[in-house]
């Protein structure tokens, strides 16, 4: 052995000694599929560390075999010095559905959950209340798990794999489906645990979520490609970003795209996102291009990439595009007038028992319209867009859908209406091909067309050439894509989407805007619930649900516009800390981490605003590097009305 | 054994929280002793016979009156326009009776007469007891017409020896509790089982340190308790409902019980630890408990009529033990010198079940 072997082999020994996960060559197969291709991974005591990637990278495979849950195929899965199976008592898992007893309250499931790892009665009762007391659900003790909001139902899930006071938590996408609110609230608990010494893994969609982890590694096609910091990936694109605010988005967006010298042009909210290698030469060729094509540019900003860029890049490098096959199209979109009202609803309302599910809204959505409707879970979405499409009957209003009023479910308004629910449409045990099959002779699309129609919908949905596979085995972004593509193949005129992109990797969701916003273009009616408020930012105009009652509506810029005080954006040497201390003196939803900034909304002006907090890290030794006025984003206003709701006590959610 | 215990508790709890499956598991199986009890019935009686006299004297009347006289038939004039074999194709009788013209003067002769008896043969069993039905009656009336007793050597002195009155619920009446234990219980475990892994809660409890051995056991305990619980319900209906008793000691039926119960109980956490979805093993589990346990058990036919591969089957079904103990304890009183092999059996099955399931699970891993 060579000294400088040597040399290696010390290291990695020690460094597997110093990990609290330690993984070399990890292989996994599932028959002919390799799922994982090998993986070497080194997870620190005490971090939060990020596995992110899009959907069918491997991820989840990863996790089970991490909770000893599942057999590796070769490989080297060291945890806490044991091998996965034994490490099991030491180890909480949080899998991607809730693995919670629907039918046992909350106090039984931390029982048995206590129980099958051998802890005695008081010492489960003791951990149990300290843990429901730290996720803010004491009072919720007593209820069956089935009837807690997705973001509890996910706390307490926590809360029953912390209940052995684990070394090593495995979450595996914990947030998905759940709200912006309760995000920002098992966000704040993970990182208080993270504090406490715990070792976090974590696998998210949420890449805004992936700028709180300690490290984060890139996964794809079942290989890690790169890990670092946060702040090492975005820096390791040598890129800048700059943040260009104009009048056509889309087009700029076309235009900028097409422009050599500028490495990628993203939309992403109510800006574009442009990759340049230098600011100034960047911003001057973009100004030129833009001033060329007759786009009036508002704003343009420098600013480092963020993660989202860093994964885009990433993908893009690996041959992963964003680009959306056109739609067939097939005519029948010509029928409609533009601006005629396709969805209206007057005073809906309806009740299930003695719970008030949807008070009173009433909207209106014009054909080439986009529509949104946001709010946390149990805040009536799904209801209202029930009753909307004619699938629910209300309680006392009206509503009218293309053109029919009162009854909404005939078979000419059904022809023109298009459904992508919640939860997946499709059906598990049938294949691809068998499911589009059904969708399209349910739906009367012209033979002649069936053809062309399932091509679009597989190209779209990137599963060219798979459509033999069955449909319950693929991952559940690839299922949405599907399930969306089945929900438009018949050229509905009104299109219903209830979450669309929830649990979809963000190239995917970009692939899903797209596709949205070229069938606006074709004078589509388009309503859209989602919990990604940078999504919600595509959309012409806003509803705000806040239990049951439409609390705001209006344009994206028009909320913003009319948010209350001003948003504050810090970078301190210790964000964590600056943020547990900031949400103990002010009101705490005025607080949020992002990644390693800091947003704190006061109602001062942002110059005393900014004296008043650098103060008080100041006096809490915290330095802070930087901090200025930001514009509100939609999850500040969201976050924030919901916060005045609660105030008022109108929310009925975890009444 | 903490462990166990935890199991057995959230499984009962779960239960009781969950009410279509708490109404499936008490209310059901007393419905279908209710139902089937009552339905179930091989006793032959009022079958329709249509009856062309065509020689309309006191001889061929009195004739028809004791076909009429019997419980078994009931008798109906057919018109000479519909031929006999029509009448069976309408399904206008099970059987038609043709009295022949002459009838009474031949025999006042001390001639020879034939009666035709036409006989709905579809459905076997009921088609012959028809005919020994048809030939007792014919006999006796022969037996009036001449009084002279026959000379005959051997006379058949028969006297039914265990239920006298040939009651059929005695009989089916335990049959159909055994059948319960054998559906509900099988079908309540394999749930349970099931469940688990439709819903990926199975996750969690791989994560735990819990071995197969003792997840497995906390199942079949709680399911075995309820299982108790609806054997008591049964039963009290046969009892209070039906008006029966047990025949002996009831010791041996209640330690049989036991290990039937529990048998049931395995074979349902078999089926449910293999198949991880709750609708494939509802099927599964009415499949082998339902069919079998109808088929192969000796409820209706006896375990001596099934052809040979299949009656080797029939030993691993637990339902043909216990059928025997329950109704040796019903209707015989035989005590352990006739029951001794049931409880043996189904202890063997019971371990054999729950070795299956066992193996099934032992990795405590997700299956690739």
């Amino acid at each position: 052995m060579t000294t400088l072997q040597k040399e290696s082999a010390d290291r990695i020994q020690a460094e597997r000694g110093e990990s609290a996960i330690w993984v070399a060559g990890l292989t996994k197969n599932y028959g002919p599929v390799e799922a994982v291709r090998g993986i070497d991974l080194s997870v620190r005591h005490g971090e939060i560390f990020g596995l992110i990637g899009p959907d069918g990278a491997g991820k989840s495979s990863v996790f089970q075999i991490l909770g000893g849950v599942m057999q590796a195929t070769s490989g080297e899965v060291t945890i806490l010095g044991r091998s996965a199976r034994e490490a099991r008592s030491y180890v909480g898992y949080l899998t991607q559905v809730f693995s919670l007893y629907h039918d046992l309250s909350v106090a039984e499931n931390l029982r048995y959950m206590g129980e099958l790892r051998r802890l005695s009665g008081e010492e489960i009762e003791r951990r149990g209340e300290r843990y429901l007391a730290m996720f803010g659900m004491a009072r919720f003790k007593n209820r069956l798990a089935g009837r807690l909001s997705g973001g509890m139902k996910q706390k307490l899930s926590l809360a029953c794999a912390l209940i052995i006071e684990p070394k090593v938590l495995l979450l595996d996408e914990p947030t998905t489906g759940v709200d912006p609110v309760s995000r920002r609230e098992f966000w704040d608990a993970l990182a208080d645990l993270s504090h406490q010494g715990i070792t976090i893994v974590v696998a998210t969609p949420y890449l805004d979520e992936a700028e709180r982890c300690t490290r984060v590694a890139l996964m794809y096609e079942g290989r890690i490609h790169r890990t670092g910091t946060p702040r090492e990936l975005r820096h390791s694109l040598g890129l800048k970003r700059l943040e260009v605010r104009a009048s056509e988005l889309s087009r700029a967006e076309d235009v900028l795209h097409a422009t050599p010298g500028i490495n990628d042009a993203q939309r992403f909210g109510d800006r574009l996102d442009v990759m340049v290698e230098d600011t100034t030469a960047g911003e001057k060729l973009a100004r030129e291009v833009l001033r060329k094509a007759g786009i009036e540019v508002q704003e343009i900003r420098a600013a480092w990439p963020t993660l989202e860029n860093a994964f885009v890049a990433m993908l893009r490098q690996r041959g992963e595009g964003s680009s959306v096959p056109p739609f067939p199209l097939k005519g029948r979109f010509l029928e409609r007038t533009s601006g005629a009202i396709a969805i209206g609803a007057r005073n809906l309302s309806k009740r299930f028992g003695d719970f008030q599910a949807v008070k009173n809204v009433s909207l209106e959505v014009r054909y080439g319209e986009i529509y949104g409707l946001l709010g946390a879970n149990g805040a009536g979405k799904t209801t209202t867009i029930k009753m909307l499409c004619g699938l629910v009957e209300p309680t006392s209003g009206e509503g009218s859908l293309a053109g029919a009023v009162g009854s909404l479910r005939s078979g000419s308004v059904r022809q023109r209406v298009g459904y992508m629910s919640q939860k997946f449409s499709l059906y598990d045990d049938l294949t691809i091909d068998e499911n589009l099959d059904f969708f399209a002779g349910v739906y009367g699309v012209p033979l002649e067309n069936r053809a062309e129609k399932k091509r679009w919908v597989l190209s779209f949905s990137g599963l060219e050439g798979r459509g033999h596979l069955m449909t319950g085995s693929l991952p559940g972004g690839w299922k949405q894509r599907v399930a969306f593509g089945a929900a438009v193949m018949h050229e509905p005129s009104v299109l219903f989407l209830d979450e669309p992109t929830s649990g979809v990797d963000p190239l995917a969701r970009r692939a899903f805007w797209k596709m949205i916003n070229s069938f606006a273009d074709c004078c589509m009616a388009i309503l859209v619930t989602t919990h990604y408020l940078e999504e919600a930012e595509q959309c012409n105009r806003l509803g705000l649900l806040v239990a049951g009652e439409l609390v705001a509506q209006g344009t994206p810029s028009g909320l913003k516009a009319g948010q209350k005080g001003h948003l504050l954006e810090l970078i301190t040497d210790n964000p964590q800390r600056a943020n547990n201390l900031l949400k103990e003196q002010m009101e705490r939803w005025r607080v949020s981490l992002f990644g390693d900034r800091l947003h704190v909304i006061v109602d001062e002006d942002p110059q005393t605003g900014i004296k008043n907090v650098t103060d008080r890290l100041t006096a809490a030794g915290i330095k802070v590097a930087d901090a200025g006025e930001e514009p509100f984003s939609l999850e500040d206003v969201f976050i924030a009305v919901v916060e005045q709701m609660r105030k008022e006590g109108k929310t009925a959610e975890e009444e | 054994m903490k462990r166990i215990l935890a199991q057995v508790r959230k499984e009962l709890t779960q239960l009781v929280r969950d009410r279509l499956t708490f109404a499936l598991a008490l209310v059901l199986p007393v419905l279908l002793l209710l139902l089937l009890s009552k339905a179930t019935s091989l006793t032959v009686k009022d079958i329709p016979v249509a009856v062309q006299d065509l020689d309309k004297t006191p001889l061929s009347r009195q004739y028809i009156e004791a076909v009429g006289a019997s419980l078994s038939f009931k008798v109906s004039a057919l018109p000479q326009a519909i031929s006999p074999e029509s009448a069976l194709d309408q399904n206008l009788a099970r059987a038609t009776l043709i009295i022949p013209p002459q009838f009474e003067r031949k025999l006042e002769r001390g001639q020879n007469v034939e009666l035709q008896w036409l006989i709905d043969g579809t459905d076997a069993n009921t088609a012959n007891i028809m005919r020994g039905k048809a030939a007792a009656i014919t006999q006796s009336f022969n037996a009036q017409l001449q009084p002279a007793p026959p000379r005959v050597a051997i006379q058949p002195k028969v006297r039914y020896w265990f239920n006298p009155g040939r009651e059929d619920l005695k009989y089916f009446g335990p049959g159909v509790l055994a059948f319960g234990m054998t559906m509900f219980p099988t079908l309540l475990a394999a749930l349970a089982l099931s469940r688990e892994g439709d819903l990926k809660t199975i996750l969690q409890v791989y994560v735990s340190s819990i071995t197969a051995f003792e997840y497995l056991l906390g199942k079949v305990i709680a399911y075995t308790i309820v299982a108790w619980a609806e054997w008591i319900a049964g039963m009290i209906i046969l009892f209070a409902g039906f008006g029966l008793s047990l025949a002996g000691d009831p010791g041996p039926l209640l330690i049989t019980t036991f290990f039937y119960l529990l048998c049931t109980t395995c074979m349902g956490t078999m089926l449910g630890a293999a198949i991880p979805n709750q609708a494939a093993a509802i099927q599964a589990a009415q499949l082998s408990g339902f069919l079998t346990a109808f088929l192969l058990s000796g409820y209706i036919f006896p375990v001596e009529n099934i052809p040979q591969p299949l009656r080797f089957l029939s030993n691993f079904v637990p339902m043909r033990y216990y059928l025997d103990a329950i109704r040796d304890a019903f209707l015989r009183g035989g005590g352990w010198p006739a029951m001794w092999p049931a409880p043996i059996a189904l202890a063997l099955l019971s371990g054999l079940f729950f070795w299956r399931a066992w193996s099934v699970m032992k990795d405590m891993q997700v299956k690739a």
